[in-house]
């Protein structure tokens, strides 16, 4: 299951598994961030470059126009994977 | 020893079905958290990929999955379809800034990056592609 929230500071919120059968309802999110947020990763258990696409699409549109998404509460696992992926040197995170 | 294989459809929605298969092996296995993430990765960057660059091939993919002692050995068989050997496949340039970033490319790159093993074998008769990969067990 995978369930994706915006809260009223504009946080979004990742809960469950980012798999590539459940992007499409992250993408419906992501496609309205226009500018600097966060995205919590404290519930999310699992990603794939599924995910990592969706995310590098969004923070490339925010950094073309000055701004960028923060990552927050990445778990180990993922956040190895983002290493491996190199996208410690595309995103902030905290 | 233990091995089990399955067959799922050719669909990119049937990866749930795959993750469930996943699950109840690793559960009887008792394999720790860090492999099962990896073998998950592992499973849906290759499944999904035969998915999206396969059309046209068969309506099922198969999934095997093995432990020998420390080991875990996994195959994906697409039948019905052209080569398409993970080798060739494009390294994204992951020491870069976004600039020199694109999207995509990430999957197979990943998966290379998280086995310890990869190997590719396309039969022409059958026009059947076979991925298999060893990922020994972290813990």
């Amino acid at each position: 299951m995978f369930e994706i929230k915006r809260d009223e500071n504009g946080t979004i919120s990742l809960h469950g598994r980012l798999d590539a059968s459940q992007v499409d309802s992250a993408r419906a999110v992501f496609s309205l961030v226009t500018e600097s947020c966060e995205v919590d990763f404290a519930e999310l258990s699992y990603i794939s470059s599924a995910g990592l696409g969706l995310l590098f699409g969004t923070q490339k549109k925010l950094v073309d126009s000055g701004g960028g998404l923060t990552l927050t509460n990445l778990s180990p696992h993922i956040r190895e994977i983002f290493q491996i992926a190199g996208f410690d040197n595309i995103f902030e995170i905290a | 020893m233990a091995a089990v294989s399955g067959e799922f459809r050719r669909e990119i929605e049937a990866i749930g079905e795959v993750f469930a298969f996943l699950e109840t092996f690793a559960d009887g296995q008792e394999i720790d958290e860090k492999t099962a993430f990896c073998i998950n990765l592992v499973v849906e960057e290759l499944f999904t990929n035969m998915v999206r660059h396969n059309e046209g091939g068969g309506d099922r993919i198969t999934l095997s999955i093995e432990r020998r002692n420390d080991r875990l050995h996994l195959e994906l068989v697409d039948f019905d379809v052209e080569p398409f050997d993970p080798e060739t496949a494009e390294v994204p340039p992951v020491e870069s800034g976004i600039e020199n970033r694109r999207p995509g490319g990430l999957g197979i790159y990943l998966v290379k990056k998280m086995v310890d093993e990869l190997k590719y074998d396309y039969e022409t008769g059958d026009r059947r592609m076979r991925i298999s990969v060893t990922k020994t067990l972290e813990n």
